[in-house]
């Protein structure tokens, strides 16, 4: 028989490292031709940061996300970034990003500005072209600004360092401004349970997340799915058998990981509370996407079928035996009745 | 002598007897988008055709392909356009990592190829024996649909095409991802992927013992063979050996003792693999065995052997939150709900395993190449460790194929630098997924108690939360996990009296590190089904319970931090109205769902 149960679960979590200082930086350069180079020290790890940061950099610059380039992760040609972990990465980077384009649009800005007499501030820029808002016939390609800026003997570049704070925990009561941003977070779990089997089933996952603001939609999507599936595999099926310090799962014939024929109806819900200490706004979504999904599908296994499973992984044999401990107890109450 | 086509082009070389097809396409055509995620047959990232067929190039013998037509994912593209199915991928976002893609991109091109009418179960089923450990999949049968409304004729490929027109913003918008299309064609090159000129292979020999004394070893045989360029033990280490993220407790090839199962003991520099793993077994390593620890409250107890001198009790971290009184606000609880909770070791299963090429530089530089997620921290360790000023170390990020936290803490990257060091050639190490498996770190295992204290409408008054985890042989990212298990414990919600203690001990397991969620992952399970308990044992449904319990704007977390700003209220009714939640308590209505019920209704 197969039964069905929903069950919710709440998140939160601190964006970049823990109860510390956090710091990263970045140089940037508007280039010949209106492109734009960008070096910061840490990247891609697949969630998709360099896009985010070509993105934040085209915005930054007034130039379009395929003019950037940006610089290998290499600690003797990139300034310090630190680490790509700790739901940092947009953070951190994107923010050092957003302040070394800044600073670098200021060299060029103030060139521009005595060029056509207007006041720096009331110069923008957007996809490739720059103009003084009072004047916007005299608007240039930003190919054009650059050859200006380095005509006048300027090379417009820039640097930017970003600072997250955090202080550590007080060794007897723990009391700390742990993180300067947090996120929060609800997922929802449907699940059918098949009753003969113990086999889970998620049908439908539905996951709500604060992320500040949003860079890259699809992006978000994907970091939020693949969280979801990586807790729907830590709630039903993966484990790392040890016996004597001696894995008994050492490959993944062994190691059941979720394919292809696992994977539920996944609906993100983006809500956007915006970050008021960091010049982009945004936050986060790697890690916190994954938190809520393991108790969210345990939660509708009880709501299907009355079960608590309460050792991870919820395996088609620890259900099974769940539900025949549930059978048993059930009947030894009737018989005393 | 093989002869056979690849891509449309005519090959005749000669394969040597051990290689599989993949190894020849590899590493004599360097056709290096064909991955080798773990040798076995199980991820499908070595998926190419051999004569029309979708295969595992790591299962077949390259000989088996004589006179074959293989096509791999850098001839998916046809005269300079890409397949439907690549153009599908970019357009869906599709990637992430990047690693099992060309495998993925080859078994969805076959799936659809072969039946452009398929069903979405039975394109499911086509990507069946391919693994993704980023994408959670649903972009990927976004692509396949997409593809699939290409291939039938009924959707132009120009909807495939990247619009040129600037959107209002760059900041909110869906740009396409920049690397998807080297991902999607293969062009990316990983760590394993990179060659270099008179480069050596190295292999390392590994401790079978959980805990042992190393009374000997000896390299002498291994030395002696030709082919071999360098046999390394703890003896090459010029520095202080020992990295790890908060602690500096692991040293890069074992000193005196083995800890764990799988411990660098030596390592061999070779002109091949194969030199290198017959030399391996010609070193002689004698061992004494010590009693091993597998339990994190044994190996606290009373008398447990010591594991490191410098941690008596093998107590790795010690974290406390003392917030208000909880002796007190207990005793005046009307409820008190109690649970015990488990949650197993996890491997990170990255699809790329651990790599990495290191070389000099002419101007004496050592420069590392290697898919790290924290080239700052492992170039500070290594300075250490090879007794070098710090920028003559220069570490090099390659493509990541999957980190989630894994590839924090060091691997390769001290093995490799030694061996360059020592020989001055360039060396490259590639673990195998058995190795991925047994040495990189772990998701830590934790065993939580929770005491929550309530009113009888449903109020938490206080909570209590006892964590014991599992750091296996060394610290690792473990004492930070500590930390953030501590922090986040009890969850998002106001609770005026908070008891924690979140303690981490040593034992001879694999060692636990940093993880997607960090501590976290574990502690939302307890919480949050606890919290579920909660509303159960008071009559609440559980979002309702959570709506009264929850931090609001201004509220202090458990740690005393003021949050300005709480958006988890508008996240509960967020998911709620997608959802369709409907109001219940927890175990009132089990079994009132079938699925035949529900499909009756459906149809009534």
């Amino acid at each position: 028989m197969k039964k069905r149960g929903v069950g919710v679960a709440c998140n939160w979590y601190g964006i970049a490292r823990t109860a510390t200082i956090d710091r990263a930086g970045a140089w940037a350069e508007l280039d010949d031709g209106g492109t734009g180079k960008v070096a910061v020290g840490v990247t891609e790890i697949g969630e998709g940061i360099l896009t985010v940061l070509c993105q934040i950099a085209a915005e930054e610059l007034g130039i379009r996300p395929e003019d950037i380039t940006l610089s290998d992760n290499d600690t003797a040609r990139a300034p310090e970034a630190a680490h790509a972990g700790a739901t940092r990465q947009t953070y951190m980077c994107g923010n050092a990003v957003a302040l070394a384009c800044r600073d670098a649009r200021k060299r060029l800005d103030k060139v521009l500005a005595a060029h056509w007499e207007v006041e720096a501030d009331e110069i923008e820029a957007r996809a490739g072209r720059i103009w003084p808002r009072s004047k916007p016939e005299q608007a240039m390609s930003m190919a054009e600004a650059v050859h200006l800026c380095k005509s006048r003997g300027v090379v417009p570049v820039g640097s930017g360092s970003f600072t997250a704070h955090g202080t550590p925990l007080d060794p007897d009561t723990g009391r700390a401004d742990v993180w300067q941003t947090y996120v929060f977070g609800t997922q929802i779990a449907e699940v059918e349970v098949d009753t003969g089997t113990g086999e889970v089933q998620v049908l439908k996952l539905t996951a709500a997340h604060d992320l500040g603001r949003t860079i890259n939609p699809q992006g978000v999507e994907g970091q939020i799915e693949g969280g979801v599936v990586m807790g729907l595999g830590y709630a039903l099926m993966e484990e790392f058998v040890l016996d004597q310090g001696v894995t008994r799962t050492p490959g993944f014939s062994k190691y059941i990981l979720p394919t292809s024929l696992d994977i539920p109806e996944i609906e993100s819900v983006i809500i956007e509370d915006p970050d008021p200490n960091s010049p982009l706004h945004a936050k986060g979504i790697g890690e916190p996407s994954m938190l809520a999904t393991a108790p969210a599908i345990i939660n509708a296994i009880y709501d299907a079928v009355g079960v608590r499973i309460t050792q991870l992984p919820a395996s088609p044999e620890r259900v099974l035996e769940a539900l025949r401990e549930k059978e048993a107890r059930e009947r030894a109450a009737a018989a005393e009745r | 002598m093989l002869e056979l086509t690849v891509n449309g082009k005519q090959v005749r070389k000669p394969a040597k007897t051990h290689m599989r097809l993949l190894d020849f396409l590899r590493e004599e055509l360097y056709l290096t988008g064909t991955k080798e995620g773990c040798g076995e047959g199980e991820c499908g990232t070595c998926s190419v055709r051999v004569n029309g067929e979708l295969i595992k190039s790591c299962l077949m013998p390259a000989v088996k392909a004589q006179g074959a037509d293989v096509v791999t994912i850098e001839g998916l593209a046809k005269d300079g356009k890409l397949h439907p199915v690549q153009q599908a991928f970019i357009h869906a976002g599709a990637s992430q990592c990047g690693f099992c893609i060309p495998g993925m991109v080859m078994a969805a091109a076959d799936t659809l190829e072969k039946n452009p009418h398929a069903s979405p179960e039975e394109l499911r089923e086509g990507i069946s024996g391919n693994i993704c450990r980023c994408t959670g999949y649903r972009k990927i049968f976004e692509a396949m649909d997409l593809a699939a409304e290409i291939m039938t004729g009924r959707c132009d490929s120009a909807t495939l095409d990247i619009p040129q027109e600037a959107p209002p913003s760059y900041i909110g918008t869906s740009v396409p991802r920049v690397d998807a299309k080297s991902k999607v064609t293969g062009a990316l090159k990983y760590a394993a992927d990179m060659t270099l000129p008179n480069m050596l292979h190295v292999k390392v020999l590994r401790s079978p013992f959980a805990h042992a004394r190393i009374k000997s070893i000896d390299t002498s045989l291994a030395e002696a063979m030709e082919g071999v360029e360098a046999v390394l033990t703890y003896k090459d280490v010029p520095g202080e050996d020992g990295f790890g993220v908060f602690v500096l407790d692991q040293p890069s090839f074992a000193r005196e003792k083995v800890r764990f199962v799988g411990e660098t003991v030596a390592a061999v520099a070779a002109e091949t693999e194969i030199i290198a793993r017959e030399a391996l077994a010609k070193i002689k390593v004698e061992y004494e065995p010590l009693p091993a620890l597998f339990d994190p409250e044994e190996a606290m107890a009373e008398g447990a052997p010591v594991l490191h001198n410098d941690y008596p009790k093998n107590l790795s971290r010690h974290v406390k939150i003392r917030k208000g009184d909880v002796a007190e606000a207990m005793a005046r609880a009307e409820i008190i709900v109690e649970g015990v909770y488990g949650t197993q070791v996890i491997e990170h299963a990255y699809l790329e395993p651990e790599a990495g090429i290191a070389y000099l530089e002419p101007d004496d530089t050592l420069t590392i190449v290697s898919p790290s997620q924290n080239i700052t921290h492992h170039r500070h360790d290594l300075a250490k460790i090879l007794n070098r000023p710090i920028n003559k170390i220069r570490c090099i990020m390659s493509p990541v194929g999957g980190g989630f936290g894994g590839k924090e803490d060091q691997t390769v990257q001290p093995i490799i630098a030694l061996a360059v060091l020592k020989t001055g050639r360039p060396a490259k190490y590639v673990f195998t997924r058995e190795e991925s498996f047994i040495v990189s770190a772990k998701r830590h295992p934790f065993r939580i108690r929770y005491r929550t204290g309530m009113t009888k409408d449903g109020r938490i008054i206080a909570s209590e939360c006892r964590i014991i985890a599992d750091t296996g042989a060394y610290a690792q990212s473990g004492p930070g996990v500590m930390v953030k298990a501590a922090v986040l414990s009890n969850g998002p919600y106001q609770i005026d009296n908070v008891w924690v203690d979140s303690i981490s001990a040593y034992t001879n397991n694999t060692p636990s590190g940093a993880m997607r969620g960090f501590g976290a992952t574990q502690m939302h399970f307890a919480t949050e089904t606890q919290m579920d308990r909660c509303a159960e044992r008071v009559g609440m449904d559980p979002l309702a319970f959570r709506r009264l319990n929850c931090l609001r704007d201004g509220d202090e977390t458990h740690t005393g931090q003021a949050l300005p700003s709480v958006s988890l209220l508008r996240t509960i009714e967020g998911a709620a109205k997608a959802a369709g939640w409907e109001e219940h308590v927890p175990g009132s209505r089990h079994g009132r769902t079938t699925a035949a019920d529900r499909v009756e209704v459906k149809g009534s």
